[in-house]
C-alpha cells in the first residue's frame, strides 16, 4: 500500500517549494514599486482603457505611444487582432471618465445674471437637447387653476403666441444637432477632454477612427475600494470556510488544517500570477478575486471528501493508528478526488483556451488553484492533520508521564 | 415521495423546456413581457456608467435623496429612448446605469451627468420668437424664480378635458410670480432646465395664488409626464460624478458570447466523453442528468432572470463541470460498495446515501463562498455568484433526483445487470440474491 502520510515532510517539502518563489515575486511587489510581481489593472489602480480601429492600417505600437508621450500620458499601447481586423489597445491614466460642471448648490439663487451662464457654457446640457426635441408647450398657456378659462387653446394666444410655436415647428431637432458636434458621430467618439485631445492627435497622425471596441475609466473610488474588497472577501471567505468545516466535522483540527491547504492554494495562485506579471506582464484585475473566491469554496471539496471518509473509518477501525486511517481513507477516495477536479478542469481548459480574451486570466487563476486545491487536499490537508494529531497526542503522553513520575 | 418524485422530476424537466425553448409570457406581467434570456452589457454591447452622489454642503445623500436621483436621471435617459436600460442604486451612494446597445454615447452620459438646473425665465414679447421649446434659452434673459420655488407639480385636465400640469408654487414663488404676471399679462415665460426651453407658456392671468395650470400643445400623457418630472425633480438634490465608464460594442459582445458559447460547448462535451468511457452505464445517466441540469438551470435564469454576462457564462460553464461531481461521488461510493460484494441495488442506494455527506458539505462550501460574493462583491461579481449559486443548488437538486431515480430504474432491468456497464470486475459483481448479500454483509465486516 502506498504511504502518502509516511512521506507527508516530503509532500511539505515540495509545498514550499512551490509557495516560496510565489511568495518572493509576491513580496517584489511592494518592494520594486510595481514594476515587478504582481501587475495590477486598470481596476485595481484606477485608469482608462481604449480599443480602437483605424481605417486606414494600423499604426505600430511606438508610433501610438509617441503620441500618447506627446500628450503627456503614461501608458502602454498594443495591438489586439479579432477576425481580420486589428485594433489599437491604449491603457493610460484615468483621462475618460466625463467631467460634470460641479453645481453642487441645490438652491440656486435668482439673481437675473444668473439666467444662462454659469453652468451653461460648459455645460454638457446642450448636446442632451435632441431627446427634448418632442417636449411640450409649444404653445402651451398658464391659466390659474381655480378660473374657469375655457379651453385655453393654442388658437387663443395673442400675436407673439403664433411666432414662437411657428418657429418651434419650423423642426427643431436638425437646428439642435449641430451644437455639440458639426459631423455626425455615431461610433461615440469623445469630443471633449483629454480622450478627446488624444483622439484628434490620434487623428491627425493615423487618419480616422472608425470603430470603438471598447472604452473603460475607472476612478480612483472604485479602484481602491476593489482593493479592501478582495482582502475583505478573502477574510469573510477563510472565516466562513473555516467556521463550516468545524461545524460539521465537530472539529476544529479538520477545518483549521484545512483553512491551511486553502491558504497554499491561494498563495500558490497569486505567486504564479506574480511570476507571469514579472515575465508577461500578465495582469490581475476585478475577475481575479472572484477566481480567488472560487477557488476558496472550491480547493476545500477534495479536503471534505478525504476527511468525510477519515470520520467514517475512524469509527469503523477505531483502534488503528489515526496516520494508517487517513492514508487508508485518502487512498480510497483519491481516485475521485481526481476525477471530480479532471471533469472541472476540463472545462476550465476549454475556456481557457477558446473563451473570450477578457476572462483568461480569471479561468487560468480558476485552473491553477483547482489543481493546487486537489494537490493540497491530498498531500496537505490530511498530512497535517495526522501532524497536529500526533503533536497532540505527543503532549497528551508527556503530560501523562509528567503526572505519573510525580 | 418516492411514488411522486418521479412525476415532479418530469414535471419540472417540461416546465423548463417550455421556458427555455417557448415564446412565453412572463407570470404576473403587466403588461405582458416575453420571458427572454437577459444578456449582460459585456454580452450584447452597450455602456455603463457608475455615479456618486456629493454630499451637498457637507451631509451626504439621504435614501431618499439616491432613489431621487435614481428617478431623475431614469427620466433623462428614457428621453433617448433607448431599450431597456437599467437604472440601479448601490450602496448608499452609488447609481449605476447600464444601456445596452448605446451609440451616442457622449450625450448620454452628458445628460445623465448634468446636474439639472430649472428656472423661470422672463420672455419679453420682442423676443418671444428666440425662445422655442428644444432650444437654448437666450442668455440675456432675466431669471424670475428658480426650480426651489415649485412645490409640486401633477398631470391634471382642463375643465375642457385637455391635458394639463398643475403646478403649486412655494409661498416665496407664489408672491414672484403673481408679481411677474401682474405686470405681463399675456406675454410668455420660460420653464428653462439646464439652460434649454422645457416650455414657454402664456401667462393667461394676473393672480395665480401659487395655483397655476399649464395646457395647451400637450399631443400625449408622456409629454405632461415629462414635465411633470422636470418640474418636480428638474434639478439633482445633489451633485454626482462619474466614477467608472465602460463601454463594449455590441460586435466585441458578439464575439465574447460566441466564443463562449463555443468553449462551454466543447468543455461539456469533453465531460460527456469522460463520463461515458470512465463510468458506462452510470456515465450514460450522468450525462442525461447533465442536460437535464443545463435544461433547468437555463430555466431559471430566463425565469428570474439572471442576467448572464461574460463571468457568468464561465461560472454556468464551472457549474457543470461542478455538477458531475456529485455524479461521480456517488458511482464511485456505488463501484465500491460492490466491490465490497453488496448487490447492484443496494450498492446503488449505499453509494447515494453515503456519498450524500461529502456532496453535501462541500457544495455548501461553494455556496458560502458564493454568497460572500454576492453579498460584498460589484456588479460582476455577484452576476458570476449568483449563476454559481443556482447551479450549484440545482446540481445537488438533480443529483439526488434524476440520478437517483435513473439508476433505480436502470437496474431493475435484466438487459443492465452486467459488471462491464459499472465498471468492475465480473466476480465483485452480485445481482440480488440472499447468499450473496449475507455473504457480501460477511465480508464487509470482515474487512473492517
Amino acid at each position: 500500500m502506498f504511504d502518502i502520510i509516511g512521506k507527508r515532510r516530503w509532500f511539505y517539502a515540495f509545498s514550499l517549494l512551490i509557495t516560496i518563489p510565489g511568495l518572493i515575486f509576491i513580496l517584489l511587489t511592494p518592494l520594486s514599486g510595481g514594476k515587478a510581481g504582481l501587475q495590477f489593472s486598470i481596476d485595481f489602480t484606477g485608469g482608462t482603457v481604449w480599443e480602437i480601429h483605424f481605417k486606414d492600417g494600423t499604426p505600430t505600437t511606438a508610433q501610438v505611444q509617441e503620441i500618447m508621450a506627446e500628450q503627456g500620458l503614461p501608458g502602454v499601447a498594443a495591438i489586439t487582432t479579432a477576425g481580420d481586423r486589428d485594433y489599437v489597445l491604449i491603457r493610460t491614466i484615468q483621462i475618460g471618465l466625463a467631467e460634470f460642471p460641479a453645481t453642487p448648490s441645490p438652491l440656486p439663487s435668482i439673481t437675473p445674471a444668473a439666467s444662462g451662464s454659469p453652468g451653461a457654457s460648459g455645460s454638457p446640457g446642450a448636446s442632451g437637447t435632441p431627446g427634448a426635441s418632442g417636449t411640450p408647450g409649444a404653445s402651451a398657456s398658464a391659466t390659474p387653476a381655480p378660473s374657469a378659462t375655457p379651453s385655453p387653446t393654442p388658437s387663443a394666444s395673442p400675436s407673439p403666441q403664433p411666432s414662437a410655436s411657428a418657429s418651434a415647428g419650423v423642426s427643431p431637432s436638425p437646428s439642435v444637432a449641430p451644437s455639440p458636434s458639426p459631423t455626425a458621430n455615431p461610433i461615440g467618439l469623445p469630443t471633449e477632454g483629454r480622450l478627446a485631445d488624444l483622439r484628434f492627435a490620434l487623428e491627425d497622425a493615423f487618419g480616422p477612427i472608425d470603430e470603438v471596441r471598447q472604452e473603460a475609466s475607472i476612478g480612483p473610488i472604485i479602484s481602491a475600494e476593489l482593493a479592501q474588497q478582495a482582502v475583505l472577501l478573502f477574510v469573510l471567505g477563510s472565516i466562513g470556510i473555516l467556521g463550516w468545516m468545524t461545524f460539521r466535522f465537530a472539529d476544529f483540527r479538520m477545518g483549521m488544517t484545512a483553512l491551511v491547504a486553502l491558504v497554499h492554494d491561494i498563495i500558490v495562485v497569486v505567486g504564479v500570477f506574480a511570476i507571469l506579471g514579472t515575465v508577461s506582464g500578465l495582469q490581475i484585475d476585478a475577475l481575479f478575486v472572484t477566481a480567488m473566491l472560487t477557488v476558496i469554496g472550491f480547493s476545500v471539496h477534495d479536503t471534505i471528501v478525504v476527511f468525510d471518509r477519515v470520520r467514517e473509518n475512524r469509527i469503523r477501525h477505531a483502534g488503528e493508528p489515526f496516520a494508517a486511517i487517513v492514508n487508508h481513507s485518502l487512498l480510497q477516495t483519491v481516485g475521485r478526488s481526481l476525477n471530480t477536479s479532471l471533469t472541472t478542469i476540463m472545462v476550465l481548459t476549454a475556456l481557457l483556451l477558446f473563451g473570450a480574451d477578457s476572462i483568461r486570466s480569471f479561468v487560468l487563476a480558476m485552473v491553477i488553484g483547482i489543481i493546487s486545491g486537489t494537490y493540497s487536499s491530498i498531500f496537505n490537508a490530511s498530512a497535517l492533520l495526522v501532524t497536529w494529531h500526533e503533536w497532540s497526542e505527543e503532549r497528551r503522553q508527556r503530560e501523562f508521564a509528567a503526572v505519573r513520575t510525580r | 415521495m418516492r411514488r411522486f418524485l418521479p412525476l415532479v422530476i418530469i414535471a419540472v424537466g417540461l416546465a423548463a423546456i417550455a421556458i427555455d425553448f417557448a415564446p412565453l409570457d412572463r407570470p404576473f406581467s403587466d403588461p405582458a413581457v416575453k420571458i427572454d434570456t437577459r444578456l449582460g452589457l459585456d454580452l450584447q454591447g452597450g455602456l455603463r456608467g457608475e455615479y456618486r452622489a456629493l454630499p451637498a454642503n457637507g451631509v451626504g445623500v439621504s435614501t431618499d435623496g439616491l432613489a431621487n436621483i435614481r428617478t431623475i436621471i431614469e427620466n433623462r435617459i428614457n428621453q433617448f429612448g433607448v431599450a431597456e436600460p437599467i437604472v440601479q442604486t448601490q450602496g448608499s451612494d452609488r447609481i449605476v446605469v447600464e444601456i445596452p446597445g448605446v451609440t451616442n454615447e457622449q450625450e448620454v452620459r452628458a445628460l445623465i451627468g448634468s446636474t439639472g438646473r430649472l428656472d423661470f425665465v422672463e420672455v419679453p414679447p420682442a423676443r418671444a420668437s428666440s425662445v422655442v421649446p428644444g432650444q437654448p434659452i437666450p442668455a440675456d434673459l432675466a431669471v424670475i424664480f428658480s426650480g426651489d420655488k415649485v412645490k409640486s407639480a401633477a398631470p391634471g385636465f382642463t375643465d375642457a378635458g385637455l391635458r394639463a400640469v398643475n403646478l403649486t408654487l412655494t409661498d416665496e414663488g407664489a408672491r414672484l410670480f403673481d408679481q411677474y404676471a401682474a405686470a405681463h399679462y399675456g406675454e410668455q415665460f420660460a420653464i428653462v432646465l439646464d439652460n434649454i426651453v422645457e416650455s414657454a407658456p402664456v401667462i393667461r392671468a394676473t393672480r395665480f395664488g401659487g395655483q397655476a395650470q399649464i395646457s395647451g400643445s400637450f399631443t400625449s400623457q408622456a409629454e405632461v409626464n415629462q414635465l411633470v418630472t422636470v418640474l418636480n425633480y428638474g434639478a439633482l438634490p445633489n451633485a454626482i460624478e462619474e466614477v467608472s465608464f465602460s463601454k463594449i460594442s455590441p460586435t466585441l459582445g458578439l464575439n465574447f458570447l460566441q466564443q463562449s458559447l463555443l468553449a462551454g460547448a466543447i468543455g461539456i462535451a469533453l465531460v460527456f466523453v469522460f463520463m461515458l468511457l470512465h463510468y458506462r452505464l452510470p456515465g450514460v445517466v450522468a450525462c442525461i442528468a447533465l442536460i437535464y441540469y443545463a435544461l433547468v438551470v437555463y430555466a431559471i435564469f430566463r425565469l428570474v432572470p439572471v442576467t448572464l454576462t461574460l463571468a457568468g457564462v464561465a461560472a454556468f460553464v464551472l457549474s457543470v463541470g461542478m455538477a458531475v461531481d456529485a455524479n461521480i461521488l456517488i458511482f464511485e461510493r456505488t463501484k465500491e460498495e460492490l466491490r465490497s460484494g453488496k448487490t447492484l441495488v443496494s450498492a446503488i442506494e449505499a453509494g447515494f446515501n453515503r456519498a450524500w455527506n461529502s456532496i453535501f458539505d462541500s457544495n455548501m462550501s461553494s455556496i458560502i463562498t458564493a454568497s460572500i460574493l454576492f453579498y460584498f462583491g460589484s456588479a460582476t461579481i455577484r452576476g458570476f455568484a449568483l449563476v454559481l449559486i443556482i447551479g450549484v443548488l440545482m446540481s445537488m437538486f438533480t443529483a439526488v433526483t434524476l440520478s437517483r431515480q435513473m439508476l433505480r430504474l436502470v437496474v431493475h432491468q435484466p438487459w443492465a445487470r452486467k459488471a462491464a456497464y459499472y465498471g468492475v470486475a465480473e466476480d465483485e459483481f452480485t445481482v440480488a440474491t440472499p447468499i450473496a448479500r449475507a455473504r457480501g454483509a460477511r465480508e464487509a465486516s470482515a474487512r473492517v
